[in-house]
């Protein structure tokens, strides 16, 4: 196996390289271990194992300008689109956020109830002579003293104990206090013990210094994978959705719930769920009509800029550099700019216009100035290519069509315009698509506003189809991961349709099919 | 291989192998116990307790010690805990008491039991706040709460006594002085920060009986009064916004703190900045209601630390229980946290430490405060939660002018339905 060949400084540049490139990667995976993403860990170890394999053998030449790409792909974007696709199959909410083992074991911790007095002991944790974990606990109000362990509870004479400044008993015979250090480093196992007490009841430390008086209500049996409420007989079973619920009261559900498949359910309610659906369907009618009209106006005034500057005037350059200076800003400062200029009050649009409009507050006006300022942010773009296109179309077609007597409208409705739209299709298309998914705008400068709160809406007049599963995903205390999931696979569905569409009609694929 | 390439070879695993066992954590010689907090809260808790390196090892819990980790926000620190799985979860952390509700449906935090003597040391109230479901969550570290700050230079020294007063204020010196607004708020946004001026005007999120016990059958907003209220004191006689109350809590401080303000709803965290320049905080007022015995009430909840599920995975569960019982639980503890918080504390024989500012706000509170039910609030079985819907309100009402009566009267059905839905987990 050639390993390492080629020039020495080469050879140098590439092993200094690789290695920063391993090294980084396994600092993530270690991370990624140590926090228990076993998945994320492995997919980083795995493409340690190809880095150097590509890298340190000349297994082929192409991989070793296509593997970065194809790991970044597979890290951030193929994984995610699998995740969201396995989630949107999921009851993924607040309250069904955990694994069915979590909420097991949470379901069974709060399962239990404290004595009526609410009685807790001032407690030594220690050995008995057997090795075996006890407690040392000193019950003031009747002046006893006791030692308790998994399942026995022995009653310790006053004369018998050694108590310390606080009148707390420290040590008894046959009890050997645990030294500080060994309490610390035992906690997960004292945590998890039950000290016996008496009849069902049972002490549990509250820290190292306490123990409280508990019995166990629900009890859990696996057998049948259902939870008994021992006080008041209510049987508690999978209802399949994600929570231990009361088989005579559907209602009456245990928590915390888990995330539980329920398949196509949250697609589902996209379509049946008049709630979800009403929304939908606005919103996605506006976010069509926000990426045409923005394709469209962004287009039309950069071609029209193109146009204007293709001939030879006086400053064209400087023309030129001013146009795309919108480009150069950042699109967040933009609109964050525009958000300013469009406010009711002080902004610098209604001191010109004379008026007092209140551009966030009406759906429709709120519609315009989100327009408005994608067309300021996207027609350097499209003034770009189209003069770089323009460019690209041979004069002589104009030419010949002038001498035929055609009208520069004519020429420029029948030859140009047609000739460009043949190259520039694709990137309208890929414009349309990055449109439908144009967060940023819509939560800076809108966000996704105006709505009606007080009639419930969810969505509101400007809300895209990203916004609102943003709204419906972390928008208020109760989030529907699982519903965002579903609607994100649907805005992704189009979107890649979308761009299967531009991909085949440019034809930039042609050579690799 | 010839030499050179094994050269290569080795330098490369070496640079990998280095960066590795760099990477690798060391053994941690003390058990620490991490707390998460917010921007606030966690550099207190820092400066109490001490860095790492200098605390005494078991001096709140046997055997540990107690690491800090603070966050940029409130807001970021509640993402934090929504995204912390069990290997990177806190042990305790330090929240609003309405995170309990959520936080319990979402296996986030966990129950505790603490000592009489350590409960003793707290109103039932403080306790009920970190219960769900009556189990305790947390131990009771500070109030938090709103009051108005009346701003006496504009006032000539007067404080009102009744909410027409202030209007009447406004609208006689709007002009010679320069007015912004009357009443602004300052802390707490347009929900928690307003809730004084709603409740004033005849509205709250829910109707409770004199012991603080949520009435679920009665409205909780006088829908005629409060009509009749908004416009009358927030707006003209075209059913415009008068400038008096704004719907929008921005550039509220800057304005009252510059003179352009005569009264302000600030919150208890941050009275410092108003006595730096120069207020009073015996000018803090609970804001006046219609008659001059009634005040508007604010929200006087608290926050507590909470115990994590993470701490049971992370193997720290009874040592974190021993911090909170030793650390918050104590008057030594609360007194030395409490000399580096603007808040009042919650532990009732902290409270001889407790700064002027502080006091003020204590006093607000006992006269018009009212609980902060967090599964009701958050509930949105009306469409929307109390602090997505009260913003919206004032906003419909006096920036786009919507019928008073009739965005009352949704605001109403509105809070009537959560209370509906909320009020069922309280059972």
């Amino acid at each position: 196996m050639n390993l390492v060949s080629g020039r020495p400084l080469a050879v140098i540049a590439k092993v200094i390289f690789v290695s920063i490139a391993l090294a980084i990667l396994g600092l993530l995976a270690i991370s990624a271990f140590t926090a228990g993403e076993i998945a994320i860990a492995a997919f980083l170890a795995l493409s340690m194992i190809a880095i150097a394999w590509v890298y340190f053998t000349n297994v082929s030449v192409p991989l070793k300008f296509f593997l970065p790409g194809i790991i970044f792909l597979i890290g951030f974007v193929v994984v995610p689109i699998l995740y969201t696709i396995v989630m949107s199959g999921f009851q993924y909410r607040t309250g069904n956020y955990i694994s069915k083992p979590e909420a097991l074991e949470r379901v069974q911790a709060l399962g239990v109830v404290q004595d009526e007095s609410m009685t807790t002991y001032d407690v030594t944790v220690g050995r008995l002579e057997n090795g075996e974990l006890a407690l040392l606990a000193t019950d003031y109000l009747a002046g006893t003293y006791f030692i308790s362990d998994s399942d026995s509870k022995v009653e310790i004479a006053s004369t018998d104990v050694e108590l310390n400044e606080f009148e707390v008993a420290v040590s008894a015979p046959g009890f050997e206090a645990l030294p500080p250090d060994e309490l610390a480093a035992m906690d997960s196992e004292l945590s998890s013990l039950r000290f016996y007490s008496e009849d069902s009841y049972y002490l549990v430390l509250e820290g190292f210094e306490v123990a409280s008086l508990y019995t166990q209500v629900l009890e859990y049996d696996a057998a049948s994978d259902s939870l008994t409420n021992i006080q008041t007989g209510d049987v508690f079973k999978d209802n399949g959705r994600g929570n231990y619920a009361n088989i005579n009261n559907s209602e009456d559900v245990l928590i915390p719930g888990w995330r539980a498949p329920i398949w196509f359910e949250n697609y589902a309610k996209l379509f049946s769920d008049p709630k979800v659906r009403e929304p939908l369907v606005a919103v996605f009618i506006w976010t069509v009509t926000f990426a045409f009209l923005t394709v469209l106006t962004q287009f039309a005034f950069g071609l029209l800029l193109a146009l204007a500057l293709n001939k030879a005037i006086r400053g064209r350059r400087i023309y030129r550099i001013i146009l795309i200076l919108p480009y150069a800003i950042p699109s967040i400062m933009s609109i964050l700019v525009w958000a300013g200029m469009f406010n009711t009050e002080f902004g610098a649009i209604n001191a010109l216009l004379g008026q007092q409009i209140a551009w966030f507050l009406d759906p429709n006006f709120a519609r315009a100035a989100v327009i408005v300022v994608n067309l300021w942010l996207g027609f350097p773009y499209f003034y770009l290519v189209s003069s770089g296109s323009l460019q690209a179309i041979p004069a002589d077609y104009s030419e010949a069509a002038a001498i035929d007597g055609a009208s520069p409208r004519q020429i420029f409705w029948q030859i140009t315009l047609p000739l460009l739209l043949k190259i520039l299709t694709p990137l309208l298309i890929a414009s349309f698509a990055f449109n439908f998914n144009n967060f940023n705008l819509i939560y800076l400068l809108t966000g996704g506003g105006p709505r009606a709160t007080l009639d419930g809406e969810i969505a509101g007049a400007t809300d895209i189809l990203i916004s609102y599963t943003y709204q419906i995903a972390f928008g208020s205390n109760v989030q529907d991961l699982g519903l965002a999931s579903a609607i994100s696979v649907v805005i992704f569905v189009i979107v890649a349709a979308i761009s299967l569409y531009g991909v085949k009609k440019s034809k930039v694929l042609d050579e690799f099919v | 291989m010839n030499s050179k390439k094994i050269v290569s070879l080795a330098a490369a695993l070496g640079v990998v192998a280095s960066s590795l066992l760099g990477a690798t954590p060391a053994m941690a010689e003390d058990k620490v116990i991490t707390v998460w907090a917010d921007e606030t809260r966690g550099p207190a808790l820092s400066k109490a307790l001490g860095s790492l390196a200098d605390q005494t090892e078991g001096e709140w819990a046997t055997g540990y010690k107690i690491k800090v980790v603070s966050y940029s926000s409130f807001d970021a620190l509640k993402e934090a805990l929504d995204k912390a799985t069990a290997n990177t979860g806190p042990d305790v952390v330090i929240g609003a008491n309405d995170w309990v509700a959520t936080g319990v449906k979402n296996g986030k935090v966990a129950p505790l039991t603490l000592p009489a003597s350590v409960r003793a040391n707290y109103t039932a109230g403080a306790l009920t706040d970190l219960s769900y479901q009556g189990k305790l969550y947390g131990i009771p570290i500070s109030m938090n709460n709103t009051a108005m700050l009346v701003n006496t230079k504009l006032t000539g020294g007067k404080k009102p006594a009744t909410f027409a007063e202030m209007v009447d204020f406004y609208t006689k010196n709007k002009t010679s002085k320069k007015l912004s607004a009357g009443l602004c708020v300052a802390g707490g946004g347009m929900s928690f920060g307003a809730i004084g001026v709603l409740n004033a005007l005849g509205g709250a999120p829910y109707a409770t009986d004199s012991k603080g016990a949520v009435l679920t059958t009665k409205d909780p907003i006088d829908v005629t009064a409060m009509t009749a209220n908004v416009k009358k004191y927030l707006l003209d006689s075209k059913g415009k916004s008068t400038g008096f109350f704004p719907a929008d809590s921005t550039g509220c401080k800057d304005n009252f703190l510059a003179g352009k303000v005569p009264y302000a709803v600030i919150g208890n965290w941050e009275w410092k900045d108003y006595v730096a320049k120069g207020f009073n905080m015996n000018n803090l007022v609970s804001v006046p209601g219609m008659t001059k015995t009634t005040f508007g009430k604010s929200f006087a909840s608290v926050s507590g630390a909470m115990l994590t599920t993470y701490a049971e995975t992370n193997g720290n569960a009874t040592g974190a229980k021993s911090f909170l019982n030793n650390f918050f639980g104590s008057a030594t503890g609360v007194v030395l946290y409490a000399r580096h918080e603007q808040r009042p504390p919650a532990h009732k024989a902290a409270s001889g430490a407790v700064s002027d500012g502080a006091k003020a706000f204590s006093r607000t509170g006992n006269q018009a405060g009212m609980p902060q039910i967090g599964d009701i609030l958050g509930n949105s079985a009306g469409g929307k939660n109390f602090w997505d819907a009260l913003p919206a309100y004032w906003t419909a009402v006096l920036i786009e002018g919507k019928d008073v009566a009739a965005e009352t009267k949704k605001l109403n059905t509105l809070f009537k339905k959560n209370v509906a839905e909320g009020s069922k987990s309280l059972k």
